[in-house]
Parts: C-alpha cells; sequence; structure tokens
C-alpha cells in the first residue's frame, strides 16, 4: 500500500459530496462558533436580566445563537449523511468496476471474504472521511476555545482547570489501560468456544450418528463460566473507570466553581461570568474526546489504504481486433504459466484444430485446467502467445473473445436471480425456447421442472447438487455459442448415464465446433479425435486414445477409484 | 424475527427481576448530583458567595463535591449491577447459539452454513454491548430527568412550566420517529448485507462472470444495490435530522424558554442562584441524559433487535428439514441424478447370498428404501432392498453423487428415508426411544474424521467413555495407530486437531470406532486419507472382528477385501460378488478399470488420425 495512493482517494471520495462537503464545512464552523460563544453570551444575558440593564437585546442575541445551534445541527446531520452516503457509493462503484476488470486475478490476489470487507466495510469508512476531518476540527476547537475564554474571564479559574487537567488525562490513559488487560482473557476464552462449536459442526456427521449432540452442546459451552468471569472482571474495570470519571470531571467543575464564587464575592467577576465558567469547564474537559476523533480518522486512512491496494492492481487489457471467420483453430505458442506454487505449464506448444474434439487428460497437478483457462484468456500466459482462427488473445475486443468461447466449469458458480437467469447469463439475451432446448441436452431440464417454480425458481433459495450445478454450468455454456467451447471436466459429478447422454451432444449437434474437454474419464478420452496427455509442465504425448492405451503410464492416469495396482487377495478378512 | 427477538430480550430479563431493582436503586444514588446540583449552586451564590459569606458558598460547593462522591459511588455499583444483567444474558444468547446450531446441523447431517456461525460470534458481542448501551441510557435517562424535575421544583416550581412543555414535545417527536428510524435504519442494513451477498457471489464466481462476458451485467445489478444503500442511507440521514430536531427541542428550548423567562423569573422573585441553578441543570445533567438516550435508544436498540433476530434464525430449526443437508456430505458433490426411468426401476431383489455367517454381527435388512433430498426432487435412492447376513462384510461403489453416503446414512439411521424401512436384526432403526442405544450397536464412521481439543484418550473413548486401558492400547494397535499414539506423546497428552493430519484424524476416529465393538460397523470412506496399505490394515481390523461391515469405498482394493459389493449409479444399483460384477455390470467394470476385457464394447465412437504438433 502506497500512502500516496490512500491519500489521493481520501481526497477523491470527499470530493464526491460536492457542494455538499462545503455546506458541511460552513454549518460545522458555525456551530463551533455558536458553542463557543453562548457561554459567554448566556453569561451576560443573565446579568443583563439580573441589573434590569439591555435586557431585550441580549435576550434577542441569546435566542438567536441557541436558534442557529439547533437548526445548524440538523443541517450538519443533514447534510453530513448526504455526503457520505455519496462518497461510500462512489467508492463502491470504483471498486466493483476494478474488480471486475481484474477478472480471476482479483482472487487470486485478494481472498473473497478481504474483497467483501473491503467492498462493504471499508468503503463506509472510507466514505466517512469528509465528515470525520470535521469531526476532529469540532472535537478541537471548542475545549481550546474554551481554555482561553476561562481565562479571559478570570485568568485564576483557567489556572484552576489547567492545574487540575492532567488528573483527567491520567484517568483517560488507564481506561484504555484496565480494559484492554481485562479484555485479552474474555476474548481467548471467546475464541476457544467458537474454535469448539466450529470443529464440533465439522464433525457433525459423527456426533449425529453416535448421538452425542447435548454432550457435544455441554463440551462447546464448557469455557462459558469461565468466559463469565473474564465478563465481570471487564465490567469490574469498566465500573472503577466510569466511577473516576464521575468524580474527576465534577470535582475540578467544582474546584473552578470555588475559585469562580471566590471571585465573585470579591466582585471581581458576575453572577453570568460564574455561570459561564461553569460551562467552559466541561467544554473544556470535552478534548478527552479529540483523541476518539483522531482515531476514527487514522481508520478511514487506513480502509483507504486497502480501497487503494485493490485498485493499485492492473486491470485485464483487452484489445480491439476482431476475428476472421475461422473454424476456432486455437494454438498455444511457446506458452510458460504460474500455477499457485511454480510454473505449471513450461514453453508449451499445441495446436488445437478447428471443429475437433480434444481431450486433455494427465495426472492432478499437470496444469490441465491451466490449459483450459488459458485457451479462453481466463489467465494470460506468463511468456508466449495464445492464438484463435491466427489473432493473438490479447488483440481481442473482449466482446468478440467472449462470443467466441463458451466455458462450463466442474464446479461452476450459478449467478443471476433464477434459472433461467443463469442459463442465460453472459453477453446477450435468448429467447426462453432456446434456453430450455439447451439445458434439454445438457440433461437440466427435468430436475429444473420438478423445481417449486421451474425456471424461475430462485436460484439462492433453491440448493443444488454438484452434478446438477455441473450441468446447469454446461447448459449456460450450450447457450453462449461460440466457435470454441471449452469443457473444464464438467461430467466429474455426472452418472455415466447421463455422461452418455451429453457425449452424444457433444459429438453430435455440437459437432462444429472446436471443443476442448478437460476429463479424468477415459471413455470421454476414448470418444475425442484427439487426446493431449499432459504431464510435468508440457505434452507428454499426442495421439488418439485407442494409440496411447498401450502406455501403462497413460492407463494409469484414468483410475476412477484410485485402483492401486497391488496384488489383492479376493475376500480377505471376510472369507475363513 | 422482530417478535422473537424481543421475546428472547424480555424473558431474560424477567427472570432477573432482582438484579434489575439492584440496577435501580443504585442509579437513584448515582442521580444523587443531577438532583442536587442545580439547587447547591443557587444555595452557594445566594447564600454565600453574593451574599459576602465565601465561606457559607464553599460549604455548599463541599456539599456538592460530596454529593458528586456519593454519585460516583453509585455509578460504581450501578454498573456492576447492569453486568449482572447483562453477563447472564451473553450466557443464555451463546448457549442458544451453540445448542440451536449443533442440533439444527445434526438434524440436517451437514454442518450449518460456518461461515455464518463465525460471525455469531461478532453478533453475541455487539448484541451484548447493545443490550448494555440501552439499559445504560434508557435507565440513567428516567433517573436524571426524574433528578432534574424534582430539583427545578426545588428551586422554583414556576421553572417547570419553562422546562416540561419542549422537553415533552421533543421527547414525543423522538418516540413518534423511533419506529420509522428503526426501519430506515434496517433497511441500511439489510441493503448493505445484500451487497456483501452479492459480492461474496460475485468474487465466488468472477471466473464465471468474465468466462460468460457478464461484466456489464454485473457491474449494473450490483450497482445498482449500491445505489439503493446510498438511498437508503441518506433516508436515514434525513430522520436522524429528525432526531436531532428532537434533541435540540428537549434539550435546547427550555435553556431558551428559562433565559427567555428570566425577566419575569427574576420579577416573580426568583433569584440569582436559582436561575443559574437551574441552567446548569438543564445544560449539564438533562443535555448530556437526553443524548444518551436518544443515541443510545436509536442506534443500539435497532442493533440489538437485529442481530438478536438473527441469532434466533440461525440457532432454531429450519421450516423445510433434510433439503441441502446431506449433499454437502456427499463428497462435494450429491444427489439426485435424473436417471431414465426404464434403468430406475431395475432395484436389486433382496439377493440372499452364500456369505458366512458369524455370531455378533447384526443381520441389515433394508425394504423398498427411496429417499431424495426434496419431496419434488429425483430421488438418490429409489425402492432399494439389500439383505446383509450377521457379519457379512459389504463394499459399496459407484461414481460420486451415485447415493453412497446417503446410503449408508439410512441403514446407521441418520436420516429418515421418505419410504421403506432399515432394521437391524428384526428392529426398525428409527424405532423412537431407544437412540442411545442404537448407538452402541452400530458405528458410522464419516470421511471427516472428527477430533476435538482435549486428550487422546478422552477422544478414543469418546462412544465408551470410561473404556478400559488395555482395550484402548488394542484398538490402537489393530488399525495401526500406535506409531501416532508414541507421536502425540501418549494417551494423556493434549490433543490439538490441527497438529494432526487428515489420514492421523482418520486413525484416531477408526480405533475409536473399534472400541464399542458394534454388531454394525459403517465407513463411509473413513480411510481415503490412509495410503493403501494402512488402509488395509485399517480395514481388516474391522473385517477381523465378528460384527457386520459396510464400507464405502474409495479404492477398488478395498471392494475387493468384502463379501459382496454393491454398486451403485444413480438409481441403479447391482449386488454380487467381485467375479459376478465383472462379468454382469458395465459400470464395474468401468469402475474397476478393466478396459481391457470390454473395450470392445466400449470402443471410441469416432477415430481420427491425430493431428500432430507444430
Amino acid at each position: 500500500m502506497r500512502p500516496g495512493a490512500a491519500d489521493r482517494l481520501l481526497l477523491a471520495a470527499a470530493r464526491r459530496g460536492g457542494a455538499l462537503v462545503g455546506a458541511m464545512v460552513i454549518s460545522s464552523l458555525l456551530i463551533t462558533g455558536v458553542t463557543l460563544a453562548l457561554p459567554a453570551i448566556m453569561g451576560r444575558t443573565v446579568d443583563a436580566v439580573l441589573d434590569d440593564h439591555d435586557t431585550a437585546r441580549w435576550l434577542a442575541l441569546s435566542g438567536a445563537l441557541i436558534l442557529v445551534l439547533v437548526v445548524f445541527d440538523i443541517v450538519d446531520d443533514l447534510v453530513a449523511g448526504v455526503a457520505e452516503a455519496r462518497s461510500t457509493a462512489w467508492l463502491r462503484h470504483t471498486l466493483l468496476g476494478h474488480v471486475l476488470a481484474l477478472g480471476p486475478r482479483a482472487t487470486r490476489r485478494f481472498t473473497g471474504g478481504d474483497l467483501v470487507s473491503r467492498m462493504v466495510g471499508n468503503t463506509a469508512r472510507t466514505g466517512n472521511f469528509a465528515s470525520g476531518v470535521v469531526w476532529v476540527v469540532m472535537s478541537l476547537v471548542p475545549p481550546l476555545g474554551a481554555i482561553a475564554a476561562l481565562a479571559l474571564i478570570d485568568v485564576w479559574l483557567c489556572l484552576t482547570f489547567l492545574v487540575g487537567m492532567p488528573l483527567v488525562a491520567l484517568l483517560v490513559r488507564s481506561f484504555l489501560r484496565d480494559v484492554s488487560d481485562a479484555n485479552e482473557g474474555y476474548f481467548r476464552v471467546q475464541g476457544t468456544i467458537a474454535a469448539r462449536l466450529t470443529d464440533a459442526l465439522g464433525g457433525i456427521r459423527t456426533i449425529a450418528a453416535a448421538r452425542t449432540v447435548d454432550r457435544e452442546a455441554r463440551r462447546v459451552l464448557a469455557p462459558l463460566p469461565e468466559l463469565h468471569r473474564h465478563g465481570l472482571g471487564m465490567w469490574s474495570a469498566v465500573a472503577r473507570v466510569s466511577a473516576r470519571g464521575d468524580l474527576v470531571v465534577p470535582l475540578l467543575l467544582v474546584a473552578v466553581l470555588a475559585v469562580a464564587g471566590l471571585e465573585l464575592s470579591q466582585g471581581r467577576i458576575t453572577p453570568g461570568d460564574m455561570l459561564a465558567a461553569s460551562e467552559y469547564v466541561v467544554m473544556a474537559v470535552g478534548i478527552s474526546n479529540v483523541l476518539q476523533s483522531v482515531n476514527q480518522l487514522a481508520q478511514a486512512r487506513t480502509t483507504a489504504g486497502r480501497i487503494a491496494e485493490v485498485i493499485a492492481e492492473p486491470p485485464v487489457a483487452y484489445g480491439h481486433e476482431r476475428l476472421p471467420e475461422g473454424p476456432g483453430r486455437l494454438e498455444f505458442r511457446h506458452v510458460t504459466a504460474q500455477g499457485t506454487d511454480g510454473p505449471v505449464l513450461e514453453d508449451l506448444s499445441l495446436v488445437v484444430p478447428g471443429g475437433a474434439l480434444v481431450a486433455v487428460v494427465g495426472p492432478s497437478g499437470a496444469g490441465k485446467s491451466l490449459l483450459a483457462a488459458l485457451a479462453g484468456r481466463l489467465v494470460d500466459p506468463d511468456e508466449g502467445e495464445v492464438l484463435l482462427d491466427g489473432v493473438p488473445l490479447r488483440r481481442l475486443a473482449r466482446e468478440e473473445l467472449r462470443r467466441a468461447m463458451a466455458y462450463g466449469f466442474e464446479r461452476p458458480v450459478l449467478l443471476g436471480e433464477t434459472f433461467a437467469d443463469a442459463i442465460g447469463f453472459g453477453l446477450g439475451t435468448s429467447s426462453t425456447e432456446e434456453l430450455v432446448a439447451q439445458a434439454r441436452a445438457a440433461r437440466a431440464d427435468a430436475f429444473i421442472r420438478h423445481m417449486p417454480a421451474g425456471y424461475a425458481s430462485r436460484v439462492a433459495d433453491t440448493p443444488v447438487s454438484g452434478g446438477e450445478a455441473q450441468r446447469i454450468g454446461l447448459a449456460r455454456a450450450f447457450v453462449q455459442g461460440g466457435r470454441v467451447l471449452v469443457l473444464d471436466d464438467v461430467a466429474a459429478s455426472l452418472d455415466t448415464v447421463t455422461e452418455h447422454h451429453i457425449s452424444q451432444v457433444l459429438t453430435g449437434a455440437l459437432a462444429d465446433r472446436t471443443r476442448l474437454i478437460v476429463t479424468h474419464r477415459a471413455s470421454t478420452a476414448a470418444r475425442a479425435d484427439l487426446v493431449v496427455w499432459l504431464a510435468d509442465g508440457g505434452v507428454r504425448a499426442l495421439g488418439t486414445h485407442h494409440a496411447l492405451w498401450a502406455d501403462a503410464e497413460y492407463r494409469a492416469t484414468f483410475q476412477p477409484l484410485s485402483a492401486t495396482k497391488q496384488p489383492v487377495r479376493v475376500g480377505a478378512g471376510g472369507a475363513r | 424475527m422482530k417478535a422473537r427477538s424481543v421475546r428472547i430480550l424480555r424473558s431474560s430479563l424477567s427472570r432477573r427481576r432482582r438484579e434489575y431493582r439492584r440496577l435501580v436503586a443504585w442509579s437513584l444514588v448515582q442521580a444523587v448530583p443531577a438532583f442536587l446540583s442545580g439547587w447547591i449552586v443557587a444555595r452557594a451564590v445566594d447564600q454565600g458567595f453574593l451574599a459576602d459569606r465565601p465561606a457559607t458558598g464553599f460549604l455548599w460547593l463541599a456539599a456538592l463535591a460530596g454529593a458528586f462522591i456519593v454519585g460516583a459511588w453509585g455509578t460504581r455499583h450501578a454498573m456492576l449491577g447492569l453486568a449482572s444483567l447483562i453477563e447472564p444474558f451473553r450466557d443464555e444468547l451463546i448457549t442458544l447459539v451453540a445448542t440451536g446450531t449443533l442440533h439444527r446441523s445434526a438434524r440436517l447431517g451437514a454442518p450449518a452454513d460456518t461461515a455464518g456461525v463465525a460471525r455469531l460470534t461478532e453478533h453475541v458481542e455487539r448484541a451484548r454491548d447493545a443490550y448494555g448501551a440501552i439499559v445504560l441510557f434508557v435507565q440513567g435517562f428516567v433517573v436524571t430527568a426524574g433528578g432534574v424535575l424534582l430539583g427545578l421544583a426545588g428551586l422554583d416550581p414556576l421553572l417547570l412550566v419553562l422546562v416540561l412543555p419542549p422537553l415533552m414535545i421533543g421527547l414525543a417527536l423522538f418516540v413518534a420517529a423511533l419506529r420509522a428510524m428503526a426501519a430506515r435504519q434496517r433497511e441500511v442494513i439489510l441493503a448493505d448485507e445484500r451487497i456483501a451477498e452479492t459480492t461474496a457471489a460475485l468474487t465466488g464466481g468472477v471466473r464465471d462472470v468474465v468466462a460468460c462476458g457478464a461484466e456489464e451485467r454485473v457491474r449494473a445489478q450490483t450497482g445498482a444495490q449500491v445505489d439503493a444503500a446510498a438511498r437508503a442511507a441518506v433516508s436515514l440521514a434525513r430522520l436522524t435530522a429528525v432526531r436531532t430536531a428532537a434533541l435540540g427541542i428537549s434539550g435546547w428550548v427550555p435553556l431558551l424558554l428559562i433565559l427567555l423567562g428570566a425577566p419575569w423569573l427574576v420579577r416573580n422573585g426568583v433569584t440569582a442562584g436559582a436561575i443559574l441553578g437551574a441552567v446548569t441543570y438543564v445544560s449539564q445533567a438533562l443535555q448530556p441524559a437526553l443524548q444518551g438516550f436518544v443515541q443510545g435508544l436509536g442506534s443500539s436498540g435497532l442493533w440489538l433487535l437485529v442481530t438478536v433476530g438473527r441469532m434466533a434464525e440461525i440457532a432454531v430449526d429450519p421450516d423445510r428439514p433434510g433439503a441441502a443437508a446431506l449433499e454437502a456430505a456427499e463428497a462435494g458433490t450429491a444427489a439426485p441424478q435424473a436417471t431414465d426411468t426404464e434403468t430406475a426401476e431395475a432395484g436389486t431383489g433382496a439377493v440372499t447370498g452364500h456369505a458366512p455367517v458369524r455370531p455378533g454381527g447384526a443381520r441389515v435388512e433394508a425394504r423398498d428404501l427411496t429417499f431424495g433430498y426434496a419431496q419434488s426432487a429425483e430421488p438418490v435412492i429409489r425402492g432399494l432392498n439389500l439383505v446383509l447376513h450377521p457379519g457379512e462384510h459389504l463394499a459399496v461403489v459407484g461414481p460420486s453423487g451415485a447415493g453412497k453416503s446417503t446410503l449408508a446414512a439410512l441403514i446407521a439411521g441418520v436420516l429418515e428415508p421418505q419410504s421403506g424401512q432399515v432394521r437391524l436384526d428384526d428392529v426398525p432403526v428409527l424405532a423412537p426411544g431407544d437412540g442411545d442405544d442404537l448407538a452402541r450397536h452400530r458405528v458410522l464412521i464419516p470421511q471427516e474424521a472428527y477430533v476435538f481439543t482435549g486428550t487422546l484418550e478422552e477422544n478414543l473413548t469418546y462412544l465408551v467413555p470410561g473404556a478400559a486401558p488395555a482395550d484402548v492400547e488394542a484398538a490402537v494397535r489393530a488399525v495401526g495407530a500406535a506409531p501416532l499414539v508414541a507421536r502425540l506423546g501418549g494417551y494423556d497428552a493434549p490433543l490439538d486437531p490441527r497438529d494432526l493430519s487428515t489420514g492421523e484424524r482418520q486413525l484416531v476416529a477408526l480405533a475409536r470406532a473399534l472400541l464399542p465393538a458394534p454388531r454394525l460397523a459403517l465407513l463411509d470412506e473413513a480411510t481415503c486419507h490412509l495410503d493403501p496399505v494402512a488402509e488395509a490394515v485399517a480395514e481388516e481390523a474391522f473385517a477381523r472382528r465378528p460384527g457386520t461391515l459396510i464400507v464405502v469405498a474409495h479404492r477398488i482394493s478395498s471392494a475387493l477385501r468384502a463379501d459382496r459389493i454393491l454398486v451403485m449409479d444413480g438409481t441403479r444399483v447391482g449386488l454380487g460378488t467381485h467375479e459376478e460384477l465383472i462379468a454382469e455390470s458395465a459400470l464395474y467394470r468401468d469402475l474397476v478399470g478393466h478396459w481391457g476385457a470390454a473395450s470392445a464394447s466400449q470402443a471410441p465412437v469416432r477415430t481420427v488420425t491425430p493431428i500432430p504438433t507444430p
């Protein structure tokens, strides 16, 4: 995180409040001024009333100031709220746009939960920056002004206050220390309970089968008395501190009042001055709030840094070129691409012929999914180039690229309100007939029809199994069309019957497209025109399944039940 | 949601009337300075400083200091009284959440949303803080306002005429706006949660968004939610302004009226000290208490309702049990696989094989078992019949999502079938009342081994608390966990589940399951994280004992150890010995990898000459 970027973002966000920020500053300054002047004016008013001299003028002034205070408090609240809402919304739009522009890279760099917290909580805090600055001013100026005002009324009043003030400072410090000590034990025990609950939930099938739910509840809650004890400890610290707080400030007030009383009896100040002095003491003590406001400001800056960090990531740059007419021929030229630890594919060259059904097989970790992602620019290679019908993918316009490529995934994430939306999710809009037809082709139609509202059922409210999600994701890929279809292990959770039907679609209705299919199944590889056997960062071999099957190592990549080829005694442990 | 949270709050308060009364008593003590301050200031000025008797003035101020000391003493005890109300409330919330979530998850057969559970800690704390703030501020305001009004009446009853009406009008305005404010605040919270949900879905599926080219669509939809949240925030800001207005009317207008009325008051014999006292009352006691009250109720109150409501929701049974349930348990994928009806009907008959009969094992009988994850969904298991002889060893194989885990859960009596029945030794597993008895006679070991923080012995004797050390030792040796015990430092060594690999956890779970000598053991991929040799050792430990054994097989080697094998695929099942199935079931051949024998019938659909790389 570069602090410069964070500060620029803060200013940019604050500017989004526009004229409202100006209005907020003006109303805050007005409130601060009136707050500061009011005790003195009220004191003068009381004096005027008691002396019965010039009463009307001072009364009018007091009344006007109170009115201004009440009205501008209201205005300030409203304006600050609206300005915050605007800044926050701007930050959220900016961040959202950037995350989308980053694409899959965003979630490689930041975890999902982390992005959510940046998008919701951090933007709101950063959006409060402008009002935070105003708050600091408003919590700083009146106390300082009040100390000066005390000196103006009578220098002894001010001295009394200044001698007593360190006591208040001490109190604030001891508050932070006391409470943080007690907090530590409390949060530790709380963490223990949470961890036990999470553990128990992870083992819930064991617990349900052993019928030990009540025992587990007791075990999870066993540290509760300790938590209770720590909690009471926290409270007793808070009670001690609040009692001190309830004492120190008023005693300071009494001390100032005593000095003021002395001055009053000697005729050096008026009753009104005494009134003003007591108000100023209370105001001056408010200086302890400055810390809190400054802290809020510091938080806004930290959160701005977190947002700026995401924005600093360079987005995926698309080109402007369009595709020529073509069969969908994919070419990988000397491609090296990084997996999560180190390069997975190194200097890989491969041609996927247009219109062919090509299976990608290999042991897990061989980079099959990476190859699939590279084919449609879900990932950019670190070195080398991927071309579609002769055009490097980097030079294609985003929409042109997406119209040409369709993807099916092993674990698709279904986005969209309803199942119809989820299937039609993409660039264009499709007719209901088209959606249903493709759902039928992907063998998803039957179970969607069994749902309470059919295709209009809400995705969020209707849990689907992994295999169902795969089929919906497949329907989505079929709807998208395009010249290349990339299927990354889409049949992993499908039974053999369903898989067989889908294979028929792939070799029948979709036979004109280039089909790049990552698979673990021998039956799928057997249907392919060409099998790409990946191993050790590159293409181990190319050929038909039939030809490759002769290789024992090739056969070893297909192990539906991880069959170990050790000799097995049939019925061992059973028959005797 | 609101009604339920109000009920929880009310019942918590009503169970602690004594503590509450103590809190009220102490907060009365706390209000002593609020009650006396203005009055004492008036006396000090009138009888002391303005009467040329500063000593009297000082005495009065000393009395004021005394009042503050008494007040601080009251504060301390009021806070402790508050603690005795709030700490038990927090305990109740945590208990509600923990037991509720556990029971609910156990009924579903899968953990309730764990991320949500993690957030619960935060919610409990927030509820605790908000509850404290509300009791504190509401209590503080009522007592202070009472004290101030009494004090004003003591100075001069005329002052009440100036203070009471605006105070009441302001409060009325606040109370009138409160409901709308709560609604707006709730909208803001919900709008933010919607953004959080959408963002979570988006970040989870950003690959899918990009692959579909749907960036613009998502930007528009999520952007609309962002704008909706901003609108909600603005409309809350408007109502916050109403709150500020209420605060201005009830806090500042009395002050204004006292000043404006001062000439009239003085003419009616009210002294300078009394006016000073009245201003002191309003600006130094009433205003702060009002501010606390309005802000406390306006924000903490709503947070309290929302968070307690959320906890009640998570902790209480869902309306639709069973639905999303075991799906997650089905090895990350699941269940209802649409299958052609003609093949689906081909359930196996109750095949009575020629398996050896062993004493001490349970006879397992499943009749017409049908189960689906929702009433409307296609069943995962349809009309399944199965009879296992006492002591028989059955392996269940099939592709993931074929319903193997579901079958294990049904036989173990953890799931309830939609129709049909499972009987162990002619007693229905779901017979009411003898749940604990059942738990002793059959064990189900799922894929995810449960190991909890405690000693190793506590973990091992989980199913048989107080088992003899020799038995524990025998079970540990039998499954091959002795080296693990040595590594961990013996049975009494404390155990943190995070220090164990998944395979080691499975060993602990296996040894644990062997200990009660169950008549039926169900291993649902319970050895999947062990290497093949360790798996064979563990499985044979179960096969060697007299009990019946059902193994959901992860490797074909473990299927080959069984007496009979059940092949599941969608709702089609096949049952037989290895040789029989090799001969009869194409799926089994496919699973076992016997491609050589079957390749003639599974020939590639079409063959093309390979295209060479450039």
